[in-house]
C-alpha cells in the first residue's frame, strides 16, 4: 500500500480535454471516490495512474516515486475495468490466478490456490471457478473482475464503476463487503462512480469531478452539507436538491448577491396553511418507509421527503418556509 | 379477455354461428374452454390472407431461390461423385467407351493400395503438405504479428505482401520456372550472390534432392500472404483492453504473447491450416508447370499420379478408386480436424 498523488495532471485526446490540471493525493490506506457524470474524466484519471495513458502535463507519484516513464507492470496497481476485461479463453479460476502467476511475484502453487479460493469466496464466485469466464452473467463477470484485483496486494486499487452491472441487492452487499475488505487490509483505493450512494457510503473522501476538473474534495459530510457550488450541490442528495430563485420562499437570511437558493429536505419546513398558505401539494409518491412530496409554489416545482404518515393529500394548501438553506451567487458559487 | 374474444369472434365466418354461440357464455374463469374456443375461431378463419396477398409463401420463395444452385450442385458435384464410386468397381476405360463394362468388385482398391508408386506419390504429397503448412504458418503469423503493430505504412505493406496471392497459379508456375533457371534465373543468381556458390552449379527443378524444396518454396511464396491475412484477422479480433488488463496484471510481453495472443488467435490459425492443407493436398497446376512431377517422379504429388492414371494410362476404374480413397482420407481427416477446431473455438 502506498500514497498516490497526482500533481497538475492534464490530458487531452485530440480536441477533447479529458483532465484539466488535476491535483489529488490519496493517502495511504484511504478510500477515495471520484464522483462525476459521464465524460467528466473519471476513467481517464484512473488510467493515468495505472500508466495506461501518459499525461500531457503533470506528475504521478506512487509511494513518493515519480512514475513518469514507468510501464503499467512496473507500477504495481490493480485495476477493475468497467468492461470487466476478463481473459475470455480462461476459466474463472485461471482469471483469478493470472496476476499471481506473474514472475514478479514468485508464489508457490499452494499459495496461489489458497488466495484464489479465498478471494472467490469473498466475491461469491467460488461455485463457478471452473466455468469459462465468457459463460457468466454480467454480474458474475464483474465479481470476477473485482476478485482479480483483490487477489493482489498492490500499492493501490483502481476501480472503474465496479458495481454498475450488479443487481440492487448484490450491489448493496458488495458495497459493504468492499468497504470491509478495504478497511481490514488498510488498502489504498481510488474508486470511480456516478452513483452518489456508493460515494456517500464507502468513501473516506469524495472528489467531485466536472469537465475534467476537480471541483471539490472532502469527506462525504462536507461535500453534502458544504458544497462549493451548484454543480456539487446537485450531485448529492435524494431527492435532488431544489434550486429555486431567491425570494420565492420566505425564511432564511440570504447574503447579498444571492441568485439561487438550494433547498434540500432538511432546509424546508412545512406547516398546515391556515389562510397563509403559499404552496400546494401536487402529488405524493409513496416509497414505503417514506414519501416524496411534490409541491408547487408560484409555478415552481419542489420535491421533499416526508414521513409517510404525514396527514396530507394532493391538493392540500400548505405553508412552506426555509431553514438555513444553501445560497448561491449568479456564477453558481456558494455564498456564506 | 373479452376483447380477445371479440376479435376471434370477428374472425369467424358469419356462416358459423355455432362457434359464436359457444363463445358468448364463457366467463373469465373458464380459461381452458376459452382457449379451445379461440383455437376453434382461428381454425375457422379463411386460409392465411397474408400469403394470398404476396402470392407465394416464404418457404416457396426460398425454394425458388435455391433450386438452381441445388440443381447445379447435384449435376456437377454429387452426380459425378456417385458415378465415380460406381466406376471404381468396374473395369471401365474412358478411351474405349463402347467396350463392355464389367464389375470387378474391390480389385481396383486392392491394386491401388498395393501399388508402391501410389504410396510414393502419397509420401511426396505428405512431405509437400507438411512443409508448406509449417513454413506458411510460421512466416504468415510472424508477418501478421508485425503488421498488427500498426507501424507507419502498414496498410501499404499489407497490400504489397498480398500481391503473390492474387496471381494465377499458372502464371506463378511459369514465372518461377524462369527464376529457377540455372543460367539466367534470378533465384540461382541471388543464392550465389550470398553464398558464393556458382549459379549454374545447381538446378532447383532438375535435381532429385532440390526439386521437392523448389515447389515448397514457390507455394510458400504464393500462399503465405493468405495465411497472414487470416492470422491478422485473428490478431485484430483480440481487444486491446485484454492486453491492458494483462499489462496491469504485470504479465511480461513474452507471457502476454503465449497466454493471450496465441490462444486467442488459435482458432484462426487452425482455420488457416485447414484451408491450406485441403488446398495443398490436391495441389496440381503449379507443380505441373514447375516440374511436371519430375525429375523422375520426385515431385509427383497424388493428383498428378491420379491424372496420369486416368488420362494417360486410361485406367478409369482404377483412377476412380484412387480418387475415392483420396476423397475419403481428406474428408475424414478434415472432419476430425473441424471437431478439434470447434472445441478450441468454444473456449
Amino acid at each position: 500500500m502506498a500514497e498516490v498523488s497526482l500533481q497538475n495532471i492534464s490530458k487531452s485526446f485530440g480536441d477533447a480535454q479529458a483532465v484539466r490540471n488535476l491535483t489529488l493525493t490519496i493517502r495511504d490506506g484511504e478510500f477515495v471516490v471520484l464522483l462525476g457524470p459521464t465524460g467528466a474524466g473519471k476513467t481517464t484519471t484512473l488510467r493515468l495512474i495505472a500508466g495506461l495513458e501518459r499525461p500531457d502535463k503533470g506528475r504521478v507519484t506512487i509511494g513518493g516515486q515519480d512514475m513518469a516513464g514507468a510501464a503499467p507492470a512496473g507500477r504495481d496497481v490493480a485495476f477493475v475495468f468497467q468492461q470487466y476485461s476478463l481473459y475470455p479463453h480462461l476459466t474463472v479460476y485461471e482469471n483469478l490466478a493470472f496476476p499471481l502467476r506473474s514472475p514478479a511475484r514468485r508464489l508457490g502453487a499452494d499459495e496461489i490456490d489458497r488466495r484464489v479460493r479465498e478471494v472467490a469466496k469473498m466475491v461469491r464466485i467460488d461455485h463457478k471457478l471452473e466455468n469459462r469466464s465468457t459463460r457468466l452473467s454480467g454480474g458474475e463477470m464483474q465479481r470476477v473482475a473485482i476478485g482479480r484485483a483483490l487477489v493482489r496486494k498492490p500499492s493501490i486499487y483502481l476501480m472503474d464503476e465496479p458495481l454498475s452491472s450488479l443487481d440492487a441487492k448484490l450491489r448493496g452487499e458488495l458495497r459493504l463487503e468492499l468497504k470491509r475488505i478495504q478497511s481490514e487490509l488498510g488498502s489504498t483505493l481510488l474508486y470511480v462512480t456516478h452513483d452518489q450512494i456508493e460515494a456517500m457510503t464507502m468513501a473516506d473522501r469524495i472528489g467531485i469531478l466536472n469537465d475534467g476538473e476537480l471541483v471539490q474534495l472532502g469527506t462525504p459530510r462536507e461535500i453534502y452539507s458544504n458544497p462549493v457550488n451548484l454543480h456539487v450541490a446537485a450531485r448529492l442528495g435524494q431527492p435532488h436538491i431544489n434550486l429555486i430563485p431567491e425570494g420565492l420562499v420566505p425564511g432564511g437570511r440570504p447574503p447579498k448577491g444571492t441568485k439561487t437558493i438550494g433547498a434540500r429536505t432538511e432546509h424546508l419546513e412545512i406547516h398546515a396553511g391556515n389562510g397563509t398558505a403559499n404552496a400546494e401539494i401536487d402529488w405524493i409518491e409513496h416509497l414505503g418507509d417514506q414519501s416524496h412530496l411534490h409541491m408547487r409554489i408560484a409555478g415552481h416545482k419542489l420535491v421533499t421527503l416526508a414521513n409517510p404518515y404525514v396527514p396530507v393529500s394532493p391538493g392540500d394548501k400548505i405553508m412552506l418556509s426555509l431553514k438555513d438553506p444553501l445560497y448561491f451567487g449568479g456564477d453558481g458559487q456558494r455564498l456564506v | 379477455m373479452t376483447a380477445r374474444f371479440r376479435l376471434s369472434g370477428r374472425a369467424v365466418r358469419p356462416d358459423a354461428p355455432a362457434s359464436r354461440f359457444l363463445v358468448t357464455p364463457v366467463t373469465d374463469t373458464d380459461t381452458s374452454l376459452m382457449d379451445k374456443a379461440a383455437a376453434k375461431a382461428v381454425r375457422a378463419t379463411p386460409a392465411p390472407l397474408a400469403f394470398r396477398v404476396r402470392g407465394l409463401s416464404d418457404r416457396s420463395i426460398a425454394w425458388l431461390f435455391i433450386t438452381p444452385t441445388i440443381a447445379l450442385l447435384l449435376a456437377i458435384n454429387i452426380f459425378p461423385l456417385i458415378w465415380a464410386v460406381y466406376l471404381s468397381f468396374t473395369n471401365f476405360r474412358a478411351n474405349r467407351p463402347n467396350a463392355e463394362i464389367n464389375g470387378v468388385g474391390l480389385t481396383n482398391y486392392q491394386r491401388v493400395l498395393n501399388d508402391p508408386d501410389i504410396w510414393q506419390a502419397m509420401q511426396t504429397t505428405a512431405h509437400f503438405v507438411f512443409w508448406t503448412i509449417l513454413l506458411q504458418m510460421l512466416i504468415g503469423f510472424a508477418l501478421a504479428y508485425l503488421i498488427d503493430r500498426k507501424f507507419r505504412g502498414h496498410a501499404f505493406w499489407t497490400t504489397v505482401i498480398l500481391i503473390p496471392m492474387m496471381l494465377s497459379p499458372a502464371v506463378v508456375g511459369n514465372f518461377w520456372r524462369f527464376l529457377y533457371q540455372p543460367q539466367i534465373g534470378l533465384f540461382n543468381y541471388i543464392y550465389s550472390f550470398f553464398t558464393g556458390v556458382p549459379p549454374s552449379s545447381f538446378e532447383m527443378l532438375g535435381s532429385v534432392a532440390l526439386s521437392p524444396w523448389a515447389i515448397i518454396i514457390v507455394d510458400t511464396w504464393m500462399w503465405t500472404p493468405y495465411v497472414m491475412l487470416i492470422c491478422l484477422a485473428g490478431l485484430r479480433s483480440i481487444p486491446d483492453y485484454i492486453y491492458e488488463a494483462a499489462e496491469v496484471d504485470r504479465a511480461s510481453a513474452w507471457r502476454q504473447f503465449w497466454s493471450i495472443t496465441v490462444p486467442m488467435a488459435l482458432p484462426f490459425i487452425m482455420l488457416a491450416v485447414l484451408f491450406r492443407a485441403i488446398e495443398n493436398f490436391k495441389m496440381f497446376d503449379m507443380v505441373v508447370l514447375l516440374t511436371g512431377g519430375g525429375p523422375g517422379s520426385t515431385t509427383e504429388v497424388a493428383s498428378i499420379t491420379l491424372k496420369r492414371e486416368a488420362f494417360e494410362s486410361w485406367r478409369t476404374g482404377r483412377a476412380s478408386a484412387f480418387a475415392i480413397i483420396l476423397f475419403v482420407a481428406v474428408f475424414g481427416l478434415a472432419n476430425i480436424y473441424v471437431k478439434a477446431l470447434n472445441k478450441v473455438k468454444q473456449r
